[in-house]
């Protein structure tokens, strides 16, 4: 009698068909990208550094602070932007739709609200990208990080439009966490620029 | 993991007929349509792995043939074939077309053909980006050659040093166009690692865990981490660099604030690891061809792992190395000199380790293993005058010479060309379910093997004599026409020995003899299944129990059942040990990467002209972006309801 | 050695340039051996016959006992050879560092694209001596080169006296060399630098000091009064665009894009060591440099044939 080639050692139709988390591949995917923008961001404060260290005065003459309180603020608001996607990512475990929506309705308006400040603050800027390298590297940086904030908005109108009109798949829940999940390491972009910018010793002496 | 079989024994010829019947399920759910629109809505990594070979192959036979056109303008003192202004386009062209359309697309398209089917999977984690990749890649070669065509090819070098490459000094597009085609390189490049990362770490079949990884596949690995922390340097720089040219900013501005040697950092930071990019999948390709050609395991499993993972760590403290002659201070140089010296130490672990590998073989004198021996042979050669490049004082003097393109063409060529042809020669038969004729091989492994030696060994005395790189043309008085006149010789003898690899794979992709699964006998998975592979991969995924599968399995091997076959299930494994966790699905055909791929390049090809771009570009890729993202339920996911 | 000089690492003949030669010889010879038995290791697993069994598979373990320690000895040998190259690389660099001097002569160097201006420093603003694309120094005395770039980067380089340093716009720096004996040496630009990047060469000329003396007495000195036809060059030069872009001094030409032709007759070369400086060169040149060194920053002159005849007959007499 001939031998059948294969002989099945594993039977794997009970497993699951998603998973949280690292198990997940997407959540791969999205670490990667993470990886990658932020060797990219690290690479721009090394590019500040290297040209403060090159530099005689810095920041450069008529470089004014936009100002400690309005700056501060605008990070707060992205920091309180956690909660609500945090929320978001906890309903998303739960499969609650609703409460998801709320949330990410919540988050969004911050979202919104961090940028509007964020154009006063650089209205209130007394240099532009082409007055000099610092002016280069400030809007160059700040800009990058705009892009991901106004994806952010997309993406989470997205999920509403999504949530709201279904078809809503399960893998769809997963997608919310690692949403949520990008959008931690936006914020911590950003406080680490806030840090390194607006408390550079040199830029603060120029407080008024 | 129990070997024991599940279920009853089924008799032979029941379990035929069953598996015949899964095999047209099978088929019929993972069906692409055919013709031009099948052309852009494929999601199947073997066909865009196909697709990337074929396209890297085509930018080589270009930039190959601007090589020709330099050697044959180098050829006599003050020629007068190219001008300095066509010369200086060719010479960027062809080192750009070399490193970023052809070297490193070839790589990471081997990479997404052959790691699916070496770790046993049936697709990779994200087809649809996967299809992005490519097209993306496309673009920014069809950009590149449209301009040079155009008169408009970039002409500061391959690393377009600023100033030189910046708006005072390079007016015009040309360097615009340069930009912009890294850009489109590094997104399909970055793509492509993620990836194959995502699928190296959660696809790999039941029982292959980290030290059974195959060595092409923890090449591919290191290699994609590489590219992942590597390329945004050089986003980054291009992006600075189009912005002083189009927006006048000043990054690289010494007279606002700017630094000229800020690019050179941003550069290398990025060049140097790119190098060991394109080197480190060439060494994966050697151990993958020594294990058939030896009939032996690769000696030294875990050394070699160490080696590569501790030359993509060593890979990215070297990059001031290309900047001796910028002036460091002493301390400074040294580090980096030690750093460099150091990394002949994994170098040279992988070269003992696959000399011992052929010691006590019995080895089989086919064309892949003469380029493998080739390969010893001209690396050893090319990693020793890295050696003494890395020494400060004798940088200084053989820098920007031909010494350091005979040394780069000895890397490149001999590290990762000649195994590159060798390996494409081992998997043809898979790749097209025929063989290549192995007299021609021959002939075309001595041409270029000959030719190559003669191209560029000469170079090493030129460089010592004198000769700077990148001059259009010399003085009579400098003596250099001889060792130039017969390095032009070799070219066109190593361009034959191209040629006939070429046409031997064109000739036998129609005349070839039928392959069959396995012609080499070899240890891998990609061999156990038809060639060319189904596009899902395997009918039922296998079970490894050691570094080579199929040198294990008898006449019945292990593999895993349960998996639907009326959705394009695959299987998710955990990442130490490669446990089944659990299962997904994998997206099905469609047109919306490539459109998004079109936005992409409406973007950055808008954005040389007016800063307008980006948001004008940013339209078309939100709706191509929304629309792929779209749930459309029918991938056969389970539906959520709202809860009331 | 025609007009155009010692162009070679392995001519050294300067102090740095010989131990960097010193260092080059040993690196090789370790090189050469290393390769050579790799080689050799190579050729033997290839051609030997294997004891081992022919079946596919891992090799059999007591194979692999032997040959882990073989392989494990190979990299520790790389090793210590690594390190005795790393120590001869320091070394040397530490060497070549240290030349020096003090009141040693000071030249400065400006790349511009594609020529080098040579203005050779003193206190004294009237002993500054300006000219172009020729070094004259000392021989066998330590000069220093102190460099910087009007526009992009360039790169110095002279293989018979030293290693290269790059000229960065806003990095300026500098470089000891000396030459152990007279003789022509030839130097090139070596960093990419645009059109005529194959076309900036320069010449050191390493005279007897009391030779080097003499040249730089006679730099000091305005050039000969001029005969008529001579006289009607100069008017030419004044009066045409020349002087836009040249200085002769004692005349009215002041301009800073060129070379400074004040002496352009002493020197062996015009258009950056490209041509010898010969009667048909220099005048072919003025009248159409481009077609002699296309995309160079002077343009074609429409002179006519006796215009010229006097202007060239004046820059010869520049001497
Ligand atoms: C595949 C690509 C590749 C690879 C693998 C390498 C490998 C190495 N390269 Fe190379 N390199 C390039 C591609 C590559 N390079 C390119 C493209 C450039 C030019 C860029 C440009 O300017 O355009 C360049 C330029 C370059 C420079 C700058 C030259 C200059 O512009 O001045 C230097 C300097 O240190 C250098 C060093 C090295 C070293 C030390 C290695 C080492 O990794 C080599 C290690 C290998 C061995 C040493 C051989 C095997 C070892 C043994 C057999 C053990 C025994 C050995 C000893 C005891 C010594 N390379
Ligand atoms: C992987 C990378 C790679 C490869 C494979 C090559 C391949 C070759 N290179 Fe290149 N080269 C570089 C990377 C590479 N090069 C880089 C990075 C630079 C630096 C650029 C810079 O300075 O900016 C450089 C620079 C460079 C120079 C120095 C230019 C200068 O400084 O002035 C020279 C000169 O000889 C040269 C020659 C060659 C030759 C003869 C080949 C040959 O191997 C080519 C062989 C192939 C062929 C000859 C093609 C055969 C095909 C056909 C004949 C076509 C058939 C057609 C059909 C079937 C349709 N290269
Ligand atoms: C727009 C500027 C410009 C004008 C006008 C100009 N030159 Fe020049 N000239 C240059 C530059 C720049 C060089 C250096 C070219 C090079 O070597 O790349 C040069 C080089 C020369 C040289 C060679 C000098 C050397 O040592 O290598 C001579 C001689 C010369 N010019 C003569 C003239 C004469 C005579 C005229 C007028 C009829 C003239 N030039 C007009 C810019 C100019
Ligand atoms: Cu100046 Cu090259
Ligand atoms: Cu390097």
């Amino acid at each position: 009698m001939k031998r059948r080639p294969t002989t099945p050692v594993i039977d794997v139709s009970n497993l699951p068909t998603t998973a949280f988390g690292q198990r997940d591949p997407l959540w791969w995917g999205v670490a990667g990208v993470m990886c990658i923008e932020g060797t990219m961001f690290a690479l721009m404060l090394a590019s500040y550094f290297y040209l403060r260290g090159g530099a005689h005065v810095w920041p450069p003459p008529g470089v004014i602070h936009p100002g400690l309180g309005i700056t501060t603020g605008n990070l707060a608001l992205l920091l309180l932007s956690i909660l609500p996607m945090h929320l978001a990512a906890q309903a998303a475990e739960r499969q609650d739709l609703a409460k998801i929506r709320l949330w990410l309705v919540v988050s969004t308006v911050l979202f919104v609200a961090f940028l509007a400040l964020r154009i006063s603050i650089m209205h209130r800027l007394t240099f532009r990208w082409d007055s000099h390298a610092y002016g280069s590297l400030i809007w160059t940086t700040v800009g990058l990080h705009t892009v991901h904030v106004v994806t952010g908005i997309v993406e989470n109108l997205l999920f509403i439009a999504v949530l709201t009109r279904g078809p809503v798949e399960d893998k769809l829940m997963d997608d919310l966490r690692l949403n949520s999940m990008y959008w931690y390491f936006v914020v911590a972009c950003w406080a680490l620029f806030y840090g390194v910018f607006y408390l550079d010793p040199g830029l603060l002496g120029t407080l008024r | 993991m129990s070997a024991e079989p599940i279920g009853g024994l089924t008799s032979a010829e029941d379990f035929e007929a069953a598996e015949a019947a899964d095999r047209r399920l099978l088929e019929r759910t993972w069906k692409y349509a055919s013709g031009l629109w099948g052309w852009f809505t494929e999601v199947d990594h073997s066909r865009i792995g196909k697709r990337y070979i074929v396209t890297a192959l085509i930018f080589f036979a270009l930039g190959g043939i601007e090589a020709l056109m330099m050697r044959v303008q180098l050829a006599r003192p003050a020629n007068g074939f190219l001008g300095p202004d066509l010369y200086n386009q060719v010479f960027t062209t062809h080192g750009s077309t070399m490193m970023f359309l052809f070297a490193v697309p070839i790589m990471l398209g081997l990479g997404v053909y052959l790691v699916p089917l070496m770790v046993g999977t049936r697709n990779l984690a994200f087809p649809r980006l996967n299809a992005f990749s490519y097209y993306v890649y496309l673009i920014g070669g069809l950009f590149l050659y449209t301009a040079f065509f155009l008169n408009t090819g970039p002409d500061a070098g391959w690393f377009a040093y600023v100033p030189l490459s910046g708006p005072q000094f390079s007016p015009g597009k040309r360097v615009d166009v340069w930009a912009q085609m890294i850009t489109f390189t590094e997104i399909s490049a970055l793509a492509v690692a993620v990836n194959l990362i995502t699928t190296i770490f959660k696809q790999r079949a039941p029982g292959m865990s980290l030290n059974r990884i195959p060595l092409f596949v923890w090449a591919m690995l290191v290699t994609s981490f590489m590219v992942v922390f590597a390329m945004p340097a050089v986003m980054l720089s291009s992006l600075m660099l189009a912005l002083d040219r189009l927006i006048d900013t000043h990054f690289f501005n010494p007279a606002q604030g700017g630094d000229a040697i800020l690019w050179q950092h941003l550069f290398w930071f990025f060049g140097h690891p790119e190098v060991y990019i394109i080197f480190i999948p060439a060494t994966g390709i050697v151990s993958a061809i020594l294990a058939p050609f030896t009939r032996r395991e690769v000696f030294g499993y875990m050394a070699l792992v160490l080696s590569l993972v501790a030359t993509g760590f060593i890979g990215f403290g070297l990059w001031v190395h290309h900047m001796f002659a910028t002036g460091l201070p002493q301390l400074g140089a040294s580090f980096f000199t030690a750093a460099s010296i150091m990394i002949a130490i994994p170098a040279g672990t992988q070269i003992f380790c696959w000399i011992a590998t052929l010691w006590g073989g019995h080895l089989r004198f086919k064309t892949p293993l003469l380029y493998v021996l080739g390969f010893i042979f001209t690396f050893v050669i090319g990693g020793l005058t890295g050696v003494m490049l890395a020494a400060v004082p004798l940088n200084l003097q053989v820098h920007d010479t031909f010494f350091v393109v005979a040394h780069l063409h000895y890397v490149l060529i001999g590290g990762a060309v000649f195994p590159l042809l060798g390996g494409l020669f081992y998997w043809f038969p898979k790749l097209t379910g025929r063989m290549l004729s192995e007299t021609w091989g021959k002939v075309s492994f001595w041409l270029v093997f000959l030719g190559f030696n003669v191209t560029f060994f000469p170079q090493h005395i030129l460089g010592l004599e004198g000769m700077p790189r990148r001059v259009y043309t010399y003085l009579p008085e400098t003596g250099w026409g001889d060792l130039n006149m017969l390095s032009t010789a070799g070219a066109f003898i190593l361009g034959l020995g191209v040629l006939v690899y070429l046409l031997n794979g064109i000739v036998s992709l129609a005349k070839g003899e039928p392959a069959g699964d396995d012609p080499w006998g070899a240890d891998t998975l990609e061999w156990s299944v038809s060639s060319p592979p189904p596009p899902y991969n395997f009918q039922a995924l296998p079970m490894v129990s050691g570094r080579s599968p199929r040198w294990l399995w008898h006449d019945q091997h292990p593999v895993v059942v349960g998996l639907r076959s009326d959705r394009r299930e695959f299987l998710i494994t955990n990442l130490l040990d490669a446990e089944p966790d659990h299962r997904q699905v994998s997206p099905g055909p469609t047109v919306w990467p490539f459109i998004l791929s079109l936005g992409v390049g409406v973007t950055f090809i808008l954005g040389i002209f007016t800063p307008w771009g980006l948001p004008i570009g940013a339209v078309p890729c939100a709706v191509a972006l929304i629309a792929w993202f779209w749930p459309r339920g029918d991938q056969g996911h389970p539906l959520l309801k709202e809860k009331s | 050695m025609s007009w155009i000089g010692f162009h070679s690492v392995l001519h050294a003949h300067g102090i740095e340039a010989v131990r960097i030669g010193r260092l080059w010889w040993l690196m090789l010879s370790v090189c050469s051996a290393v390769f050579l038995l790799v080689l050799l290791a190579t050729g033997i697993a290839v051609t030997r016959r294997p004891q081992e069994s022919g079946l596919p598979g891992p090799l059999p373990p007591q194979g692999r006992l032997r040959r882990n320690r073989v392989v494990a000895g190979a990299i520790g040998l790389t090793a210590v050879t690594l390190f005795v190259l790393l120590i001869a690389s320091v070394s040397t660099g530490r060497a070549v560092a240290s030349l020096g001097a003090s009141n040693a002569t000071v030249i400065k160097v400006i790349g511009h694209q594609w020529w080098w201006e040579v203005k050779y420093q003193n206190p004294r603003p009237d002993r500054i001596v300006t000219t172009a694309n020729e070094i004259h120094i000392p021989a066998g005395r330590p000069v220093l080169i102190e460099l910087a770039s009007a526009d992009i980067i360039h790169s110095f380089w002279v293989p018979s006296l030293h290693g290269k340093r790059d000229l960065i716009p806003g990095h300026d720096s500098a470089l000891w060399i000396e030459a152990d004996r007279p003789g022509v040496y030839r130097g090139f630009c070596a960093e990419f630098c645009g059109h005529q990047h194959a076309h900036m060469g320069l010449l050191v000329i390493a005279d007897p000091p009391e030779r080097y003396a003499a040249w730089y007495a006679a730099q000091l000195r305005p050039p000969p009064p001029a005969a008529p036809l001579q006289q009607r060059g100069r008017q030419i030069v004044e009066s045409a665009p020349c002087a836009r872009c040249h200085t002769i001094q004692g005349s009215q030409a002041t301009g800073s894009l060129g070379p400074d032709l004040t002496h352009l007759a002493s020197r062996r070369t015009i258009a950056a060591a490209t041509l010898p400086n010969i009667h048909e060169n220099l005048s072919g040149w003025i009248l159409d440099p481009q077609t002699l060194k296309p995309g160079c920053q002077m343009p074609a002159n429409s002179l006519s044939a006796a215009d010229l005849q006097a202007v060239t007959a004046y820059l010869e007499s520049l001497r």
